[in-house]
């Protein structure tokens, strides 16, 4: 294509030229088929990250004195400061440091135990309804059900479930168990809150999970299992050594799009059901960025600074993610 | 296997099955029958089955949401949404899977790399650009607000619903594509008469992934939609929350009103949904 393009601008005669051109032009009216998509991405999608990014290193009211296009900065709403927002809540305000910092252990904790949680809870349950037990189809839609539900609805019956007089409480009391409750609600308990919410973030992507898993045993060649069980393997073995090693590249899948629905929208999730609290446990950065940007500690500049902040660690989490399993398999 | 291992592995698949499916709907089997009790009952007992039926929660409450109004401005959203999805993402999948022009793949690695992108990174900006546009604002209309909510949700469901079509063409056979030329068929008609409707499964998928995302998005809609009478159910059902404390019973009635309509959606789609999905994923 690039040829093509180099000859044309060599062509002598003028209608020899345009002919060129016409069909270099045809060779790439594929381009048209993206067309809408790219110009919908030009301005909802390149534009405010440029946006973001620039704003990252001004401090802004919000109302009036900046704008990208044309680029203005107007004093007294608008003032260049370089990296102080990075440095703001990297170490220079000791405060919004140490939250900063917290934030990212609370999200490390959601990324790590919504993940494994998901993987550990979908496996078995994908290698059950592989089994073709009665009233699979069944079982398979009720599993299914928590999909439906990434909105404010369910949230308020988990709510529920947590309250200190809940559904949770009174069935470990039912149980005899009523001395591990948690007096104050689990979502109003510092150190149970985060747990809490893993809970419900792993109960709603566990079915997905599933869904891919169920997939990937369908592909799985049931002889491999005869010949092992004749070699003397049993059912830990074939698990083990055959079932987990051929689901990897599922289970890849399964990791990264959970890494990704929990940085994407578990700020949604916990402003609905603690909004970063009690006294701040819950608060992740996601919900941090929101509160800079929409809540009551408003600076944009800050905001966008530790977004982007965000943004890197995602970018490098998915890489290593991918280095790690690709070296794997 | 022998009969006997046979039937222990299938007991234990059953038992843990039912435990499963019993622990991920009873969230929504409490939210219906906590909707047809007192709230004094809610807060006391843990059954499942009310005393007493009480209907009149419910339909109390279908009317304070104003059911119709907010379901047809729900709707709204979502169809244009993921119509917009299907249309946009489709065929840009076709041109980025079948067709050939500079710079294809460079474009497309930078679409996937936009899935990085935390949603909330985006938030400010989309806001300042929609008040400069004029789609928010003093002198926005229904209309611009809505188009303000509609196309960064598109634009935002773009990398995944991309992918999943690129996929699928992709692993289609390209001899239909040569046939069709040859007989003279252009571009957009092999798209239009030939691949798309071979696409139904990742249609299907790509259409339930955002109806269920769309329908129950909060925060943005809650930061565009600055008119009361423009809200989506969701945004009532939190508006309905300020004016009671804690009614548990209404706020549950509220809820499953809320989440009706997507239940039947996904019980609808549910066979091509997880078709399409897993065809996308697994050879991808």
């Amino acid at each position: 294509m690039r040829q093509a393009k180099l000859r044309t601008t060599q062509a002598a005669a003028p209608v020899r030229k345009r002919s060129r051109w016409l069909a270099v032009a045809h060779a790439n009216s594929g381009v048209l088929f993206v067309l809408p998509a790219v110009l919908l991405f030009l301005v909802f999608g390149l534009y405010p990250v440029i946006y973001s990014f620039v704003l990252s290193f001004f401090r802004w009211n919000g109302f009036s004195g900046f704008s990208i296009l044309p680029f203005a900065c107007v004093a007294p709403t608008c003032s260049f400061v370089g990296f102080d927002n990075f440095k703001e809540f990297l170490f220079a305000n000791p405060i919004t440091a140490g939250m900063f910092r917290q934030a990212i252990w609370r999200d490390m904790f959601l990324l790590t135990t919504v993940t494994g949680g998901t993987i550990v809870l979908a496996l078995p349950i994908a290698l059950a309804l592989n089994q073709g037990v009665r009233g699979q189809s069944l079982f398979r839609m009720l599993i299914m059900l928590p999909m439906v539900t990434a909105g404010i609805a369910v949230y308020y019956v988990w709510t529920f479930i947590y309250q200190p007089d809940g559904l949770l409480n009174s069935v470990l009391q039912m149980v005899g168990l009523g001395a591990i409750g948690a007096k104050q609600g689990w979502l109003g308990t510092s150190s149970l809150a985060l747990p809490s919410v893993a809970v419900v973030l792993i109960w709603s992507s566990v079915p997905a999970a599933v869904i891919f898993y169920l997939a990937g045993l369908q592909t799985i060649n049931a002889e491999l299992y005869e010949a092992a069980r004749l070699d003397g393997a049993n059912s830990w073995h074939l698990l083990l050594h055959i079932t987990w090693p051929l689901l990897l590249p599922i289970t890849i899948i399964i990791v990264i799009s959970t890494l990704n629905a929990i940085i994407q929208s578990s700020y949604q999730t916990i402003y609905l059901m603690t909004n970063g609290g009690p006294a701040g446990s819950t608060t992740t950065t996601g919900l941090m960025v929101f509160n800079y940007g929409f809540g009551d500690q408003r600076d944009l500049g800050v905001a966008s600074a530790m977004a982007w902040m965000l943004f890197l660690a995602l970018a490098v989490i998915t890489m290593v993610n991918l280095r790690v399993f690709r070296s794997r398999t | 296997m022998p009969l006997a291992r046979r039937n222990i592995s299938s007991i234990v698949a059953f038992v843990l099955l039912a435990l499963y499916a019993l622990a991920s709907c009873y969230p929504f089997l409490w939210m219906i029958s906590a909707a047809l009790k007192s709230n004094q009952e809610v807060l006391i007992s843990r059954s499942l089955i009310p005393q007493v039926l009480r209907f009149d929660i419910l339909t109390e409450t279908w009317n304070k949401l104003e059911f119709w109004t907010y379901f047809v401005n729900s709707t709204v959203i979502t169809l244009c949404s993921v119509v917009g999805i299907v249309f946009i993402y489709s065929l840009a999948g076709y041109g980025f899977a079948k067709t050939h022009f500079w710079g294809r793949d460079a474009l497309f690695l930078g679409f996937v790399a936009l899935l990085l992108i935390p949603s909330v990174t985006v938030l400010i900006p989309l806001v300042q650009l929609l008040r400069s546009l004029g789609f928010i604002g003093r002198e926005a209309t229904q209309f611009s607000t809505y188009s303000g909510v509609v196309l960064p949700i598109i634009n935002g469901a773009g990398p995944l619903a991309l992918f999943l079509f690129r996929n699928f063409f992709r692993e289609m056979p390209h001899d239909l594509h040569d046939a069709a030329r040859v007989d003279g068929c252009s571009e957009a008609g092999i798209y239009a008469r030939i691949y798309l409707p071979l696409a139904t499964p990742v249609i299907a998928t790509v259409s339930i992934l955002n109806i269920i995302g769309v329908w129950n998005a909060f925060i943005w809609p809650s930061i565009v939609i600055n008119k009361d009478a423009w809200f989506t159910l969701p945004l009532k059902l939190k508006d309905l929350d300020l004016q009671l404390v804690t009614q548990w019973n209404v706020r549950m009635a509220g809820s499953l009103i809320t989440l009706v309509p997507v239940i039947i959606v996904f019980l609808l789609l549910q066979r091509y949904y997880i078709r399409g999905l897993t065809a996308g994923a697994i050879k991808g």
